[in-house]
């Protein structure tokens, strides 16, 4: 029950019955992040993007993507890390869209990548909350983090970067 | 609209039904007198009442046949139209546009016997008789079943009118059907034919005469004369014994076999829609003038022609300078004909005002009712043009601005006496087309708007510093700001909760604008500017540092050079000598942080709107640009530079700016520095 | 099959109108006032006409006496729609030339009706 609140507020990470959840990982920044499958739109190369001025940093421009116009988000502002500058741009760069919901509103963005790895299943015994003390990130962007050998996946809270940075501008 | 839904048609019709008999009660409760108005209400109703039957909308019959018997009672003299009558009619107009919407009309029966119950108090005696009226329909509608007895058969004999045959009757068919009533003995009396010469082909001079089993009933036999029955001869007779009588002349028709009469076990296609779940609500659909389908087929056949030119190009190859100029010539039919396409398109969506204005009417006859006020209500432009989205949008920011006006700016009778004017109060609606846009103007003659009451409430809510140096303009932009209310005491009617702040969003939401002039003692205008259509502009494509930017080309006024002396000897202040005037101006460059260099000739796009000019310092004017406007989600929304985006022909994005919000901000640019000395 | 022309100012009723009758297998044309139903008999031999009487333009008498004026048009039925209450106009429509009426509000049945009676089975 408590469970079904949280995943019609998007907070809480939707494993299924087995404890299991599909989902894309790839990198942004040196952090390995995880995004819950049935949420990818598509991953496309990159685009000639079109920056939009008095945007905040993390949703600092747009694209056009498949006639609709997009944000393109920079989850590294989010995570406190160095902004990739746009002339280092590298084959391996995705943009992986994605659509959420904020504020009851669907909503497509794409968030730029520096490598798109693979869908893989994710398991709920592998899982913690984050730690209170001792993380880089603000707690409440993170909602789990995810044990793999010889590294931690990082499930970000989408809705709450979004909602809490974009209005911030 | 479908084209198949008479269902979905009646509830169009009924809606403009409802709308022209509305007009005519509010003309009525001016003129209380009028026979011709009375008898348009009537007619309006009976229509009504009529068209709802046969689309099953029983409820909506039901309800106004009572409102057409009180009518009908006004017609005939036996009651009197009162203002009322008018006020309790209109009450019930509405409740059956809730009909129409509602066929079954269960949820709103309660206020459905309320206005009846109303109807009856007001008509009293009147309404007695109205109802014993009624219930003598119902009992013809059911009609005498009476069968005949006693009898072995009938004898019918007839002669048809002799204009039968040239007003589309055929005997033959009625002999058809005779027959099929198990007709039998079938004599023709010939008596009548005149000599040859004298023998009019047209006319019918036969009679006929048969016999017709005792099954049958009278009503039956009456039923097939039914059309002609009031002119011709006709008796039928009962008779003894059926199967001895014989024709008293001429050849006995034989006995053919009897063919009962059909049980029609066809479809009945009304009466299915009829069953069927509601269709798509009839505010959906446009009613498009033939006119205007035949030019846009006519785009579409030359659309097809070229589409062919193209095809059989591409087979041929295009190679050489003939190809080259085949295609180019090709490029620029379509060109053409996608922007008449458009503007064909756009005009689909048009509906004239008068729509929109119509329910204003109704609207300050209550309004004037529920304050006591006397006011009148001009309006002008009517037949202006917009579309028919933005027409639905409007509504509800017109109808707070009216109520606004009202409530707030026109004066009590006793009030406007002492200032010297007309005891009514005049509130004037009025709409036209300049360029692009559709103006709408709410106008009235109230006491306009105090400037000091808006600064203490503005100071109160902490909007301004108190003493805070402002223009008029920009005082009474402080109405439009959230939670602002200059009625010192909240009435009924504009203290709902919505304050100006919604109207100007909902009007920028439409990509429109809305302003206010207001005399003190003389009333206030405030001004609509709403763009014709939502989803495409004419555009000026322009590039600031790396980016391409659209300026609405509605707002362009002029473009200049800046050159780059002019523009080292303006810095700091901004301002640009424009003829008589000093125009402010911003610099793209700077306000995007573009971090590139100007360009050695940047331009100055000079941009006007509400009468306030400001110009924008760009790097390069492309040229014009068809703009289909693509909205910003939600993240971006609230970044005031911009209304929108829109795709580029290479597919890039370019950013729509926001012409009203960069005036404003190049206007306080302006009144800062003028501050600042 | 029969060729039928219906008159009416009304949209709705003239897909009523058109849907049973199309439905029983006849063809139906459609005219929005009088002088578009004029113009429609002038060009093309109907088996039946349904007018209403009340229409902009040329109201559906006066339709009725000049479609009686045409020779191609001869001995063609006119039906007209009109309300229960109407008796005078039911008379001077039957003098205009009309042949038989249809009492609003009518359902597809009484309309198939009337359009039998006046065409034969």
């Amino acid at each position: 029950m408590q469970q079904d609140e949280n995943l019609a507020a998007g907070s809480a990470t939707p494993w299924d019955d087995n404890g299991q959840l599909e989902v894309l990982t790839f990198d942004v920044g040196d952090e390995r992040l995880a995004v819950e499958a049935v949420s990818i739109r598509e991953i496309l190369d990159l685009l000639p993007e079109t920056p939009v001025p008095g945007a905040p940093d993390l949703v600092a421009s747009v694209v056009n993507f498949r006639g609709k116009i997009i944000p393109i988000a920079d989850l590294r502002v989010a995570f406190g890390m160095p902004r990739n500058p746009a002339e280092e741009a590298h084959p391996d760069h995705r943009i992986v869209v994605i659509e959420t919901e904020i504020d009851g509103e669907p909503l497509q963005i794409g968030l730029r990548s520096d490598k798109v790895h693979e869908v893989t299943i994710l398991d709920r015994a592998d899982s913690s909350e984050p730690p209170v003390l001792g993380m880089r990130w603000r707690r409440e962007f993170v909602r789990e983090l995810v044990r793999q050998p010889g590294s931690v996946i990082v499930i970000p809270n989408l809705p709450t970067i979004f909602t809490s940075l974009a209005e911030a501008a | 609209m479908s084209g198949q839904d008479p269902i979905a048609a009646f509830r169009v019709e009924a809606g403009e039904l409802l709308d022209a008999t509305e007009q005519a009660l509010l003309d009525l409760s001016h003129d209380l007198e009028s026979r011709a108005l009375i008898d348009t209400v009537f007619r309006g109703m009976h229509t009504l009442k009529g068209s709802g039957a046969m689309f099953g909308f029983d409820a909506l019959a039901a309800f106004t046949h009572h409102c057409e018997t009180t009518f009908d009672s006004v017609r005939k003299g036996l009651i009197p139209a009162t203002a009322e009558l008018v006020a309790l009619t209109l009450a019930a107009m509405d409740h059956m546009r809730t009909l129409v919407d509602d066929r079954d009309g269960s949820s709103a029966s309660a206020v459905g016997e309320d206005l009846l119950a109303r109807l009856h108090a007001l008509l009293g005696n009147a309404h007695a008789s109205a109802a014993t009226l009624s219930d003598g329909e119902e009992a013809s509608r059911v009609g005498p079943a009476a069968s005949c007895l006693g009898h072995q058969s009938w004898h019918v004999t007839f002669r048809l009118p002799s204009d039968a045959l040239t007003n589309g009757t055929n005997p033959l068919i009625l002999l058809d059907e005779l027959r099929d009533l198990g007709g039998t003995n079938l004599a023709v009396d010939l008596s009548a034919v005149p000599p040859l010469d004298e023998l009019d082909p047209t006319q019918c001079h036969l009679g006929w005469a048969l016999d017709l089993p005792a099954s049958v009933t009278r009503e039956e036999i009456e039923d097939v004369f039914i059309f002609v029955i009031d002119d011709m001869e006709l008796s039928i007779e009962a008779i003894g014994n059926q199967a001895e009588a014989v024709g008293t002349s001429g050849d006995a028709l034989p006995a053919s076999e009897d063919l009962p009469i059909k049980n029609s076990s066809q479809v009945v296609p009304v009466a299915e829609a009829r069953g069927s779940p509601l269709s798509r609500p009839a505010s959906e659909s446009v009613r498009v003038p033939a006119d205007r389908l035949d030019l846009l087929m006519d785009r579409v056949g030359e659309l097809v022609i070229v589409q062919s030119r193209l095809a059989q190009l591409t087979s041929n190859g295009v190679s050489g300078p003939a190809g080259e100029l085949a295609l180019r010539s090709i490029s620029e039919e379509v060109e053409r004909l996608a922007n008449e396409l458009r503007d064909t398109m756009m005009v689909l969506r048009m509906v004239p005002i008068a729509s929109l204005f119509g329910r204003f009417r109704r609207l300050v006859h209550d309004l004037a009712r529920e304050t006591g006020k006397s006011i009148e209500l001009e309006t002008d432009g009517e037949s202006t043009e917009i579309d028919k989205t933005v027409s639905e949008r409007l509504a509800d920011p017109i109808v707070h601005l009216i109520r606004n006006s009202c409530d707030h700016g026109l004066e009590t009778e006793e009030d406007r006496i002492a200032a010297g004017k007309s005891p009514s109060g005049r509130l004037r609606l009025s709409a036209q087309q300049a360029g692009g846009e559709v103006l709408i103007t709410i106008e009235d003659d109230g006491r306009g708007i105090s400037r000091e009451r808006v600064r203490a409430k503005a100071e109160a809510n902490g909007l301004i510093q108190p003493g805070q140096v402002l223009s008029d303009s920009e005082l009474l932009q402080l109405i439009f700001q959230p939670g602002f209310s200059t009625a010192s005491q909240i009435t009924n009617l504009s203290g709902r909760g919505v304050g100006m702040d919604v109207v100007k969003r909902t009007i920028e939401g439409l990509r429109g604008n809305i302003d206010m002039t207001s005399e003190p003692g003389k009333g206030s205008v405030i001004t609509l500017r709403i763009p014709l259509t939502l989803a495409i502009i004419d555009g000026l494509l322009v590039r600031v540092g790396n980016g391409k930017y659209v300026i609405p080309l509605a707002a362009v006024e002029e473009c200049l050079e800046l050159s780059l002396e002019e523009d080292i000897r303006s810095r700091g202040r901004s301002m640009i000598q424009l003829r008589e005037r000093l125009v402010p101006f911003l610099r793209l460059r700077e306000l995007f942080a573009t971090g590139t260099r100007p360009d050695p000739y940047q331009k100055i796009v000079v941009i006007a709107t509400g009468g306030e000019r400001v110009g924008l310092v760009v790097d390069q004017i492309i040229g014009s640009h068809q703009t289909v406007i693509k909205s910003m989600s939600s993240l971006h929304r609230s970044i005031p530079s911009f209304s929108g985006a829109t795709i580029l022909g290479d597919g890039g994005v370019a950013l729509i700016l926001d012409v009203v919000q960069l005036v404003a901000l190049g206007q306080s640019h302006e009144e800062r520095l003028r501050a600042a000395g | 099959m029969s060729n039928i022309l219906t008159v009416d100012d009304s949209m709705s009723v003239r897909m009523a109108i058109r849907l049973a009758l199309s439905g029983a297998g006849h063809a139906v044309s459609e005219a929005a006032d009088g002088k578009e139903g004029l113009d429609r008999a002038s060009s093309t031999k109907f088996d039946m006409i349904i007018t209403d009487l009340n229409m902009p333009n040329m109201n559906g008498l006066e339709m009725i006496r000049e479609i009686r004026k045409l020779p191609i048009q001869a001995g063609t039925p006119i039906i007209f729609l009109t309300t229960e209450s109407d008796e005078g106009m039911k008379q001077q429509a039957k003098a205009a030339g009309a042949t038989g009426w249809l009492v609003k509000p009518f359902v597809a049945e009484s309309l198939l009706k009337v359009t039998r009676k006046v065409l034969g089975q």
